[in-house]
Formats: structure tokens, sequence, C-alpha cells
């Protein structure tokens, strides 16, 4: 039996070495789809960044920190960091509680629930572009139905989407009719997942009303689901950049101009590729602080267990 | 198992290396060339049928065609390829993008080439024509296809407004006073809108049109810091105050001038064709030329696109080059035109009834445009690697007035100093 064991031990760790190689070559696709499409993209992007390479250009030089130093000064790149945090600032507060809401609606209600899931959902599953364009028509100053209403009661609706004073809100109602489907999804898995013994629970505690009960037990329970409802909202909306193009183009006078669409039009545009590189690495900045914020601080405060 | 496993592994391998291994496919007789075009939903006919007439008259050549969706992916697709050494043959690219690719050294000069086919004027390219398309001191291009910008009215709004349809206002005081009166029409009708955003290529047109110059003579500072400049923004303070404009995108104020709700549209005679579509039976669409500023100096801008030769190789340079000034010529330009609505940009095309008197017969819409040929002079693009950025500034100040949020005279102070340092520093 030991002579047994002993023999078969070197066998047993070719075979896991070949295991090994075996797992390496089947990870292998992966690995190499990441290296080359996130990671190396990613370096090439932070290495551009330190440089003055235009598209075109025969050479480019390292110029260090100039672009960064560029970004500070430059009144395109501030309206448009202005201009996403007021996007960001709107749609997630907005597109949470809107979503919160209906969906607390669709799961007290009795009939439709399928029906109006799918109603909220549809936004999400259709194409931003092609939607854009029917909010283009919705809100024409002139021909479009919203202000044809606002004329029947005698108000002279405003150019939704062509003045600066309204277009930031026009497009951030967009960007919540967009995001909400989403998380309402979201935020019915999370209530069905809500023991409905602890409902019964804090009746007899004493919480007769719906707000106590919703106070008690319904918002706590959902703390994760709300943690990573905010923290996806609001990464995807820093990202907002189909509607600004395909509305606005970041106008009238940059009043919709945001990080995205600045990125594009100095890097495919002017055809700066540094510059827009370092307005790239201003975002992924963005992004990572958001996902840290959700990882390290919010976690911690949400996980009951 | 472990032969199996491995037989497992190296099949992706073997399928990734099989086409390395297949022998390359013999190519035939005569050269190949690839022509880029942006703008297919414009184009595509005019060149599929230049194609065809081509291959009758040089069956060796085949032609493949790269499309971009618009002006801008087709100069970014061609700086890429530029950086990577897989530059089409030939390519057209929009007038004020050719600048770009002269400085960078990427458009060759066709003035040699010209040359030896003899007198260019003999073949329809007047100076005038050869004009449109150099830039950088070369001839960076061959013109193909020219637009102007002109008036296009809704007769049924003039009319109501007790306007003549037949007798449309020559000058801006009088269109001016026809949009007040249809813009108190009610019922949210507009009087007028002008192409102001996009680029600055209509606000060169009110420029042109007081004798007025984007830069001075020999491009070391802007040209419309003085009485032309001002004038020019105070016409556009104008069409708000007076005219009535509205705060619009151009999508939207075309979809509300094709369902009859603006009395007038000012933009390029290349749209003529999509908004005769879009209007419909709406109402009667009319056209006529821009009104007149200056009829001594004033000039309107030349759009449109160009083709730019970029092929190294010597055959295919030459096939190019044969399918360049074939589309350029007589034949082609008389296609192109009666594709798209474009302007012809061959002096032969132009004179010579056999190609396109009976379309012009038939199509006075196009007309206008033609009359305005005399007096158009080049999009003017801005040297240095800012021009593209040059033109966004100047929009983004033109929507302070449109938006009534600063006087002309302010803009123009702000629209000077900004341009002034986005012009490349000269020594």
């Amino acid at each position: 039996m030991s002579d047994a064991a002993i023999l078969s031990a070197p066998a047993r760790r070719r075979g896991a070495s070949g295991e090994a190689i075996t797992a390496w070559a089947l990870g292998l696709p992966a690995v190499l789809a990441y290296l080359v499409l996130l990671l190396l993209p990613t370096l090439a992007a932070i290495l551009l960044a330190f440089t003055d390479y235009e598209l075109g250009a025969p050479a480019f030089a390292w110029i260090g920190l100039g672009n960064f130093t560029e970004l500070l000064g430059d009144r395109g790149f501030a309206q448009a960091l202005r201009n996403t945090i007021f996007y960001v600032a709107v749609v997630t507060p907005g597109s949470i509680l809107g979503a919160l809401a209906i969906a607390l609606l669709i799961e007290a209600g009795t009939r439709g629930r399928t029906l109006f899931r799918a109603v909220f959902f549809l936004p999400v599953v259709s194409l931003t572009v092609a939607m854009a364009s029917a909010w283009q028509y919705l809100l024409h100053p002139s021909i479009g139905p919203l202000n044809a209403v606002l004329r029947q009661v005698g108000i002279a609706g405003p150019a939704w989407l062509s003045s600066s004073d309204t277009v930031m809100w026009s497009l951030a109602a967009i960007g919540i009719w967009e995001n909400l489907g989403f998380n309402l999804v979201l935020f019915l898995a999370g209530l069905t997942a809500i023991p409905r013994e602890l409902y019964a629970a804090a009746e007899v505690d004493g919480a007769p009303s719906a707000w106590e009960r919703f106070r008690l037990v319904t918002w706590p329970m959902l703390g994760p689901t709300t943690l990573f409802v905010l923290t996806i909202t609001m990464i995807r909306s820093v990202r907002v950049f189909d509607t600004v193009k395909v509305l606005t183009q970041g106008g009238p006078n940059k009043a919709s101009e945001v990080l995205l669409h600045a990125m594009y039009l100095e890097g495919f545009t002017y055809f700066r590729l540094g510059y827009s590189a370092a307005i790239t690495l201003v975002f992924l900045a963005i992004v990572l602080a958001l996902m840290w914020l959700q990882t390290r601080v919010l976690d911690k405060r949400v996980h009951y267990g | 198992m472990t032969i199996t496993r491995r037989a497992a592994l190296a099949l992706p391998a073997t399928l990734l290396a099989a086409p390395l291994a297949a022998p390359r496919i013999a190519r035939a007789q005569g050269t190949a060339i690839t022509v880029h075009y942006a703008q297919p939903y414009i184009y595509k006919n005019s060149y599929d049928a230049i194609l065809e007439a081509f291959s009758k008259v040089e069956p060796g050549i085949t032609v493949n065609f790269v499309t971009t969706p618009n002006y801008e992916e087709g100069a970014q697709l061609i700086l890429r390829q530029a950086a990577t050494n897989q530059l089409p043959d030939l390519s057209y690219q929009g007038f004020n993008r050719l600048r770009v690719f002269a400085e960078r050294g990427i458009a060759q000069d066709l003035a040699p080439l010209l040359a030896r086919d003899g007198d260019p004027a003999k073949l329809g390219y007047t100076p005038s024509l050869l004009e449109l398309a150099r830039f950088g001191g070369i001839q960076s291009g061959l013109a193909y296809a020219a637009s102007n910008p002109v008036t296009y009215y809704n007769a049924e709004l003039v009319k109501r407004a007790g306007g003549d349809p037949e007798n449309f206002p020559r000058d801006w005081n009088g269109v001016l006073d026809l949009a007040a009166r249809i813009d108190r029409l009610g019922d949210g009708t507009e009087g007028m809108w002008f192409t102001w955003n996009g680029d600055d290529w209509m606000f060169s047109a009110l420029l042109f049109g007081h004798g007025g110059r984007m830069l001075n003579a020999d491009e070391t500072d802007v040209g419309f810091g003085g009485p032309e400049g001002l004038a020019a923004l105070t016409l556009l303070d104008r069409m708000v105050k007076q005219g009535g404009m509205p705060n619009m995108t151009a999508a939207a104020a075309r979809q509300a001038f094709a369902a009859g709700k603006v009395g007038m549209l000012f933009q390029t005679t290349a749209l003529v064709r999509g908004t005769l579509a879009s209007v419909g039976e709406n109402f009667t669409l009319r056209t006529t030329g821009m009104p007149v500023i200056d009829a001594d100096t004033g000039r309107l801008p030349t759009g449109g696109a160009a083709g730019m030769l970029t092929a190294k190789d010597p055959a295919r340079r030459e096939a190019a080059w044969k399918f360049l000034r074939f589309s350029t010529g007589p034949v082609g330009q008389a296609l192109m035109v009666r594709n798209t609505g474009y302007l012809p940009c061959n002096q032969i095309a132009i004179d010579d009834p056999q190609h396109l008197g009976a379309f012009y017969r038939e199509n006075p819409l196009f007309l206008p445009a033609v009359r305005q040929l005399l007096v158009s002079i080049p999009w003017y693009a801005f040297p240095g690697s800012n021009s593209v950025r040059v033109t966004q500034t100047m929009v983004d100040n033109l929507a302070r007035i449109v938006e009534q949020r600063a006087t002309p005279q302010e803009v123009q102070a702000d629209m000077v100093a900004e341009v002034r340092r986005l012009l490349p520093r000269k020594s």
C-alpha cells in the first residue's frame, strides 16, 4: 500500500503540472483577450496622454504633464466636467428613486406585473440612438407633441434641446427614462428576495403603517441592491454620450458638452489624440473612484453578517 | 486521454493558421484600385453610375469602393491609414478637410499630372474650379461635387403672409420683413431659419457676402475683426430680432420646414433632393439665390468634395488618376449631377447643353445654385493643426447671438481673440 503511494507520487506531480498547463492553455484566449483588448489599449492611452500625438502627424513628442496643464485652463473641458457632474447628480437620484417607487408599486399590485415590468424595461433594450431620434421629435420646439400640449394650456414651451437653459435638464430627463427600467428590474429582484416573515414580524412588533414597514424592513434589506444600483447608475451616467452626439453635439455654445463627447471631439474631430487620451484618463479616474467608493466605503455599511 | 486533450487544444491553432498557409488568390489581369468616398446615402448612386461608365472605357481597371458615413469619419480613416501605411489609392474628401491632408503630406500634388495631360482649361478644369481644391500651396485635389447656399421657401406661407412667391425679395431687408410677417401668422409658424450651426460654412456666406474674408491675405491674422465681420454678426442678430428666427438645432429646423412650419430656410443646395422628398405634398417648395448683400464684392462659399490622390505604387497611381479624371470629366460630372443634385465641377459639363441641359429644364429647383457659381469662392479652411477647432469656436460664439446673450460687438471681440489664439504662430 505504502509502496504504491510512493510510486504514484511523481506521477501525480506530472499530472498536476499537466493540469496546470492545460488550465493556462484553456484560459489563454480569455487572458489574451484581456491583454490585447483591455490592458494594452489602456496602457497605450496612458502613454498617449503624455504626448502631443495628432492623428496623421508623422511624429510626436513627450510633453510630460502638458496635456493636463492645458486641461486645467480649458474652458470647454471645465464646462464638460461641470455638465457631466450635473447630469450624474440629476440622473442618479432621479432614476433610482423613480425605479424604487415603481418597483414598490408593481410589487404591491396584484395584476399586470409582467406587463408593467416589460413596459418599463423597454427603454433598456431599445437602441439609444434610435430612441434619441424619437425624443428629438417629442421635444421639437414647434412640431413636437410636448410643446403642442403646452400650447393648448397657454404656455409657450421652451426650445428643450437647443436652449442652453433647458438642454441639460432635457438630456437628464432622457437619461432617467433610459436608466429607470434597468434599475427597476434590479429593485424588483431585490424585493422578491426579502423574506415575507420579516414583514409579518414587523407588524407584530407594532409597525402597522406601510411607511414604517418600508423604513424598518424594505429599505435596510434592499441595501446591497441599492448600493449596486447606485454605483452602476453613476457609472452609466458618467458615460453619457449617445444622446449628446445625436441630439445636441454639445451645443449651444458648449451648454451640453460632456466628458466623453469632449474626448470624442478632441480625438476624432480635431485629431489631437494625445489630449483626448488625457481626457480619457480623467474619465477613467472618475470611474475607478466610484468603484473604489463602492467596494471600500459603502460595501461595509450595507452588508449584514 | 492526454492525446485527445492535446489534439483538442491543437485544433483551434490549426484553424487559425490555415488561412496563412492557403495560397494567395491569383490576381486577374489589370490593376485593382481602392477608392474611398464619404456619405454613401448622398453619393452612392453617382459613384456606381460613374464606375459603370468607367468600366466600359477602362475594362482593365477594377475599382473597389470603401465608404464612410460622413466626411469626418472619412478624414479620420485616411489619417489613421496614413499612420499605418494602408491608404486607399484615391479618396474623396470634403473641401475644408483637404488642407489638413495637403499640410501633412498625404495628398499628392496633381499639377504635374494635369500638365502632362495638356491644357487643363481645355479639359474643363478652369482656374476657378481648380482653385476649389488648391490647399497648402499644391493642387491637392480635383473638385468632384460643389454646392453653395441657397434660399428654400414655402410658397404657401409666403403667399399667406402677403408676399409674392414669384418675386421673392432679393435683399436681406426685404427677406427679414417677409420673415417677420410669416412669423406673425401664429399657430407655431416661424418666419425663417438660417443654418448658423454645424460649421462655419453658412457664417462665411454672410461674411463673404459683405466682402469680408476669414483671414487676411498672408494668413497671419483674422479677417473678420473689421466692419465686414461686424456687419455679418449684426445681420445674424437681426435675423433673431427682426426675422423672429427661433433657437433650433439644424435637424429640428429641417423637420419643421418640411412640416410647413417655417417660412424660409437658408442652407446648402446639396439638400434640395432630400428636402423635396421630406416635403412631399405638404406645400410647394421653391428655391432662389441667397439674398444679395453687396452686389459688387459679395461672394459665397463653395461646399462639396474633391478627389485626392494617395496611391504610391506607380501602376495603381496611374489607374487612380484615370478614375479621378473620368469622375471629374464631363461624362462623370453629368452623372454626378443627375444622381446627387450637387453642382458640376467641370466647365464642359456646365457649358455643353448635351450633358445637363435637359436635367436643369426638368429640375428648376437646382438652378439658383448654378446661377451663383459666378460669385462662389472656395470654402475657407484655416491653416495649422487647429483648423477644425477654429470652426467650432466660431459656431460657439454665434450661439451667443442666436440665444441673445451677447451683442454682435461683444461676440466679435471674443471671436477675434479666441481664433487668433488658435492660429499657427509665424516666426
